[in-house]
């Protein structure tokens, strides 16, 4: 029976043909390959929505569809496959209608802004979006390594969109370069994991995660290369966790995101939340069930994630361009989810890379919004004002804003407030390394609630501050629909999984503990429950999540009223003068862009350059040298190098003869 | 009979171009080049050989016949194919034509001497891939740095000469330390070979046959001859410290003879070295393990780096196929099915891409008669398919998953981390690995400064898109990379098939 299933690659494929349109026959279409983009994603859409609720019936599905490099004599095989289960349907969901709503969005940013390039621009982004498909139907590490460097390709395609003008390339090279850097140990993990189970599957009793399990209970042999099984777990967990890191802007590979902002915005929008910053989270939570088996592993995720948090929670507060705010609130949001993984809240975090992604795609094409009313000015000192011209922009805004600041009852209250409630119970109940990420998690809270607010008061409220703020470029359906879709969704998409109310009411309403903790068996949330408890040590301490709740509101909402109380100004000023010498800090960036780019240009460029003046004088002068001295005398190779062609066939015909008469004697041949 | 045909045909192709009038040549080779392809594409369609050639597999199209009888041994015409050549063999008349189409534009005098060259080229090349009898392997490859040195010689840049003398003199020289190698072997299996056919040599020094020469026990005399002809092939594919003549000869060479260069070339100094010394030998190798994976990674990494501090585009891919051949040296060492499977399918996968970025540089000169950095930007403005395609290119460089590069890199890494002949592998592995960060940085650092940002340009050319049959080449290459990289088992079949017996003295997996 062809059931629905049979039709998830066609969830993958659709994009992808959106892009070979595009890329064929865009400029004889209307709209540049527009329509097409957005028929395959709404069909890739409504594909995922079938898959959601077959999977809601219970049913799962894992199987291999294609062989890539098939090993023989007992060599591994190497192949592709669809692994959908709760986990995967739900984020096919996500990333399909972000997808379609992003497409519909670029009518109104790039169509009828007049572009150009427009077929190049849809063809990216259905190569975008079939590749992340792609990696998050992947049944196995290798498959989704390859999608995950195909999403890498997209980016910088599509951040280096305008690559006419200097910035745009510059910003894409670095994006492809950095989670490069990160994605080299990812390829030394995946190699590994080969090299230990000699498998990458993720789910099954063939597994990696499972056959770890068993290596650990003693079940299962594997090679570990001289190391203690745990310890060889963990190191090839880190390594992948390198591509996460990278893929999903963490500190200290971060710094690409920010210059990303160079692209166009509805690009942003996909990429911080439906795609490639998603990949990275969306991998751990994929193998979270290796990830569960060292402890090791889960605090520095912990503490990468709480420390992220914080750290880019702070570089916001101090930006003056919407989107500069935008892209740092999303480093500091995938921080939450990393602290969530690490905190022993899979589903916690896999929760806020659900919200997150509704209401950061909501901010950005929100930003987008005000960007095409601005005349593409981003600067908020120069916004003001707008909320009564742009009524849907700002109503949609705030509530995007709202869930990112984290207040009841938007879908990020409660989202990061599970993260936080996770690792607290986690952190009190005995692994005491997760408090220290639970308090820069709870601190970033503030800060998160103050730059953010700080921005909706810039941009939309007080007195308009430039010609252009007095009388904005209107804005059609295109870009108002899906606000509207997304605002309504970051209003209520936490209510899904409410957990503060289902225990105060002891109503079961937790329907994603339920989503989750179905499927296929290892891989569900009971399972990395066990694991937790019985590999990591983890257990959770008796606490309500209610006062925790309070405390993460309380404090959002401090941050809140203090931008409110600094900026809700008429004529606001900008006040940083009173964070003394901290201000430069943050307006660098804690010259984390600078040690990374004298990295680059004064250590790697002179090395490289030393590296070549040896090769040139040394390594190639020997080779001068010896040939000068030993094979002719200077006069013979001036009178050789002045001579026509012809004279070296002679010579040429000459050392051929000799070497087979040479080759003759020595044989006794003659 | 068909690989002799196969040859013919390139022969009397060459002799036919080179009597042709100059203002046909180009599209008459072009033309008759084609005829190797449909001989290549059939032969691998009727291919049916399994095991190694030169181990008691089955040969395919094979034909052996004592030749000439000189002193005590039989000169046997004996050539064949196996799964490890049957690839090259294709990729060398698929690119052939390719080259020979990507000179119409840029040779402008003495088309039918440099088209006729071309064809003779690859008829030695075919003779190389083929051969299975030591004499006429080495009569081919030597027969092939001829044309090779008038190519660079009379179409070159302004320092031809210099580099056309520095290639063939360095070139040659390390053909002769390889053949005192193999003929010292030679004489110390003695009696217990009556000719120089591959197979027989290859059996004979893996079933310890071989005695003392020259003073030299078996032993000494079994590392002396490894070392000498891994020096000999070394300098061909070349690894570092053995690579000065590569860039010189890239970048005086013209597109053409580049694309072949690095595209085939190269891999024989790689097939020879899989062939000679990792088939022959598999104990010296295994010996010499941490030497020989040192050189792999230094050449991976000091290559690569290299290429960042260039500033000419061609230097930039010349020293990046440094970096790329260190990896097929890796996963040679490895003796695991993927490492020389790998290696294997990475010269293919390599041969393909640098042709395609030697030639994407080629269309862009062509244009502007400059290729260094500096001089120009924004390009993709004037030049957008090409640029497309030299972007596509580049990231096939880089090892972008589903093209070739990544297949034959992936395949070496997997082979070589997992591989057991050392316990230090997997560090040498990871070392090599960092290249791939390396050859991002250099190439997306090129492509922003030349393709990208606003346009400019110093010279007094007016720069436009390159004609069809400029970019044609170009777009044949890039799908074939994808086409490879999304089903690498077309070659990786038959490729393991001919790997797997090499492996059976030493490795696991």
């Amino acid at each position: 029976m062809a059931g629905i299933f049979d039709f998830v690659p066609a969830i993958v494929l659709l994009p992808f043909v959106s892009f070979l349109v595009a890329l064929a026959v865009g400029n004889r279409l209307p709209k540049g390959g527009a329509f097409a983009g957005i028929v395959a994603t709404a069909g890739s859409f409504l594909l995922s929505v079938a898959t959601f609720f077959t999977v809601s019936g219970g049913q799962t599905y894992n199987q291999t569809i294609y062989t890539w490099a098939n090993g023989l004599d007992g060599a591994v095989t190497l192949t592709f496959g669809l692994l959908i289960d709760p986990l995967s349907a739900m984020m096919l969901v996500i990333v399909t209608l972000i997808a379609t709503l992003v497409h519909v969005f670029s009518l109104g940013y790039m169509n009828d802004e007049g572009e150009t390039g427009l077929p190049r621009y849809y063809a990216g982004l259905g190569l975008f979006t079939a590749s992340m498909l792609g990696f998050v139907v992947a049944d196995n590490l290798l498959m989704a390594f390859m999608f995950f460097e195909l999403v890498g390709l997209c980016s910088y395609l599509l951040i280096g969109f305008w690559f006419r003008e200097p910035g745009p390339p510059s910003a894409a090279k670095k994006a492809f370069l950095v989670t490069r850097f990160g994605d080299y140990f990812f390829l030394v993990g995946v190699v590994a994991v080969f090299a230990t189970f000699g498998t990458a599957a993720f789910a099954g009793s063939e597994s990696f995660p499972h056959l770890a399990e068993q290596a650990l209970h003693g079940e299962h042999s594997v090679n570990t290369f001289g190391f203690e099984p745990r310890t060889w777990f963990t190191i090839v967990g880190l390594l992948v966790l390198g591509g996460v890191v990278g893929k999903s802007a963490q500190f200290p590979l971060h710094t690409w995101l920010p210059d990303a902002m160079e692209g166009p915005t509805p690009v942003s929008a996909l990429i911080h939340a439906a795609t490639m910053v998603a990949a990275g989270v969306y991998l751990v939570a994929r193998m979270y069930g290796f990830y569960a088996l060292s402890p090791t592993s889960l605090s520095i995720i912990a503490l990468i994630g709480g420390f992220t948090a914080l750290f880019a929670a702070t570089m916001g507060v101090v930006k003056r361009e919407i989107k500069q705010v935008l892209a740092y609130s999303t480093i500091s949001q995938y921080g939450y989810m990393m602290l969530g993984l690490g905190g022993g809240g899979y589903i916690a975090a896999t929760f806020h890379l659900m919200t997150h992604a509704f209401f950061k795609a909501l901010l950005f094409l929100g930003a987008g919004s005000v960007i095409i009313a601005m005349h593409h000015n981003e600067n908020m000192w120069e916004m003001g004002g707008l909320k009564d011209k742009m009524p849907v922009t700002y109503y949609t805004f705030l509530s995007g804003s709202l869930a990112l600041a984290g207040i009841v009852p938007f879908a990020g209250f409660w989202s990061k407030d599970e993260v936080l409630y996770e690792t607290l119970v986690h952190g009190l109940g005995g692994s005491p390394i997760l408090l220290v990420a639970y308090a820069m998690g709870l601190l970033a809270v503030f800060f998160t609630g103050f730059y953010t607010f700080r921005m909706v008061l810039l941009t939309f409220h007080g007195e308009p501050r430039s010609q252009t703020a007095r009388d904005p470029h209107g804005v059609h359906w295109n870009v108002k629909g899906p606000l509207v879709v997304l605002g309504i969704l970051a209003a209520t998409a936490g209510l899904v999984n409410m957990t503060p109310v289902a225990e105060l009411t002891g109503l079961e309403i937790e329907f994603l503990h339920q989503w989750l903790g179905h499927g296929i068996e290892g891989l569900t949330s009971h399972h990395y429950v066990e694991l937790l408890e019985s590999q990591a040590g983890y257990h959770a301490a008796e606490i309500g999540p209610i006062v925790p709740g309070l405390v993460s509101l309380a404090l959002a909402l401090a941050g809140a009223g203090l931008a409110y109380f600094l900026y809700n100004d008429a004529e606001p000023t900008e006040h940083t003068d009173k964070l003394g010498g901290a201000k430069t800090v943050l307006y660098n960036n804690y010259y984390q862009d600078e040690y990374q780019v004298w990295l680059a240009n004064s250590l790697v460029q002179p090395f490289s350059r030393g590296a070549d003046k040896f090769d040139q004088g040394v390594v190639d002068g020997v080779v001068n040298g010896v040939s000068s001295v030993s094979l002719l005398s200077g006069n013979r190779v001036r009178r050789i190098q002045s001579g026509v062609v012809s004279n070296y066939a002679v010579l040429l015909t000459l050392g051929l003869t000799a070497l087979i008469l040479g080759f003759g004697l020595l044989g006794g041949w003659f | 009979m068909l690989i002799e045909g196969l040859i013919a045909v390139a022969f009397v192709a060459a002799l036919v171009v080179f009597v042709s009038p100059n203002e046909y040549a180009g599209r008459l080779a072009a033309a008759l080049s084609l005829l190797p392809i449909v001989g290549s594409l059939y032969m691998w369609s009727q291919f049916d050989a399994t095991g190694n050639a030169l181990l008691g597999g089955s040969i395919a199209f094979e034909t052996d016949f004592v030749w000439l009888t000189l002193g005590g041994l039989d000169v046997h015409w004996f050539v064949g194919l196996d799964g490890i050549s049957m690839p090259l063999v294709v990729l060398t008349t698929i690119l052939t034509t390719l080259a020979i189409v990507s000179a119409w534009t840029p040779i402008d005098t003495r088309q039918s001497q440099f088209y006729g060259l071309m064809l003779f080229m690859e008829a030695n090349l075919l003779g190389v891939f083929t051969a299975l009898d030591f004499f006429v392997w080495f009569v081919f490859w030597e027969a092939v740095l001829v044309p090779m040195y008038f190519l660079v010689g009379i179409w070159g840049g302004p320092r031809r000469k210099y580099a056309a003398i520095k290639f063939f003199v360095y070139t040659n020289i390390a053909s002769l330390a390889m053949f005192i190698g193999f003929i010292a072997l030679v004489f110390g299996l003695g009696d217990s070979v009556s000719s120089m056919r591959l197979p027989e040599i290859a059996m004979a020094l893996r079933g310890g046959e071989l005695g003392g020469f020259a003073g030299l026990d078996a032993g000494a005399l079994k590392l002396a001859a490894f070392v000498a002809m891994f020096i000999g092939f070394g300098v061909k594919v070349p690894i570092v410290p053995l690579h000065t003549w590569l860039p010189d000869a890239h970048v005086e060479a013209p597109t053409p003879a580049s694309v072949m260069l690095a595209g085939v070339l190269l891999k024989m100094g790689t097939y020879a070295l899989l062939r000679f010394n990792f088939t022959m030998m598999p104990d010296v190798a295994q010996a010499l393990v941490v030497p020989i994976a040192l050189i792999a990674v230094i050449s991976v990494i000091y290559g690569a780096v290299l290429a960042l501090a260039q500033q000419d585009l061609k230097r930039i891919v010349a020293y990046s196929s440094v970096s790329s051949m260190g990896y097929v040296i890796l996963g040679l060492i490895a003796y695991t099915t993927y490492g020389v499977g790998g290696a294997t399918f990475q010269m293919v996968a390599h041969g393909l891409i640098s042709g395609l970025m030697f030639m994407a540089v080629g269309v862009i000169y062509n244009t502007t008669h400059t290729r260094m950095v500096g001089d120009m930007s924004g390009i993709a403005d004037r030049m957008p398919v090409t640029s497309g395609i030299f972007v596509a290119g580049a990231f096939g460089y880089m090892g972008l998953p589903l093209m070739a590069g990544f297949a034959g890199e992936f395949f070496i890494f997997q082979g070589a981390f997992a591989s057991t002949v050392h316990a230090a592998m997997p560090l040498f592995t990871a070392a090599a690995m960092f290249g791939i960060v390396i050859v991002a940085g250099y190439l997306l650092l090129a492509m922003q400064r030349t393709l990208f940002g606003p346009f400019r340009f110093d010279g007094e050319y007016e720069v436009t898109e390159a004609a069809f049959h400029d970019v044609a080449p170009l777009a044949v290459l890039l799908l074939l990379v994808i086409v490879l990289g999304v089903a690498p088992d077309l070659f990786f079949q038959m490729i393991q098939q001919a790997v797997n017996p090499i492996l059976q003295t030493g490795g696991g997996l």
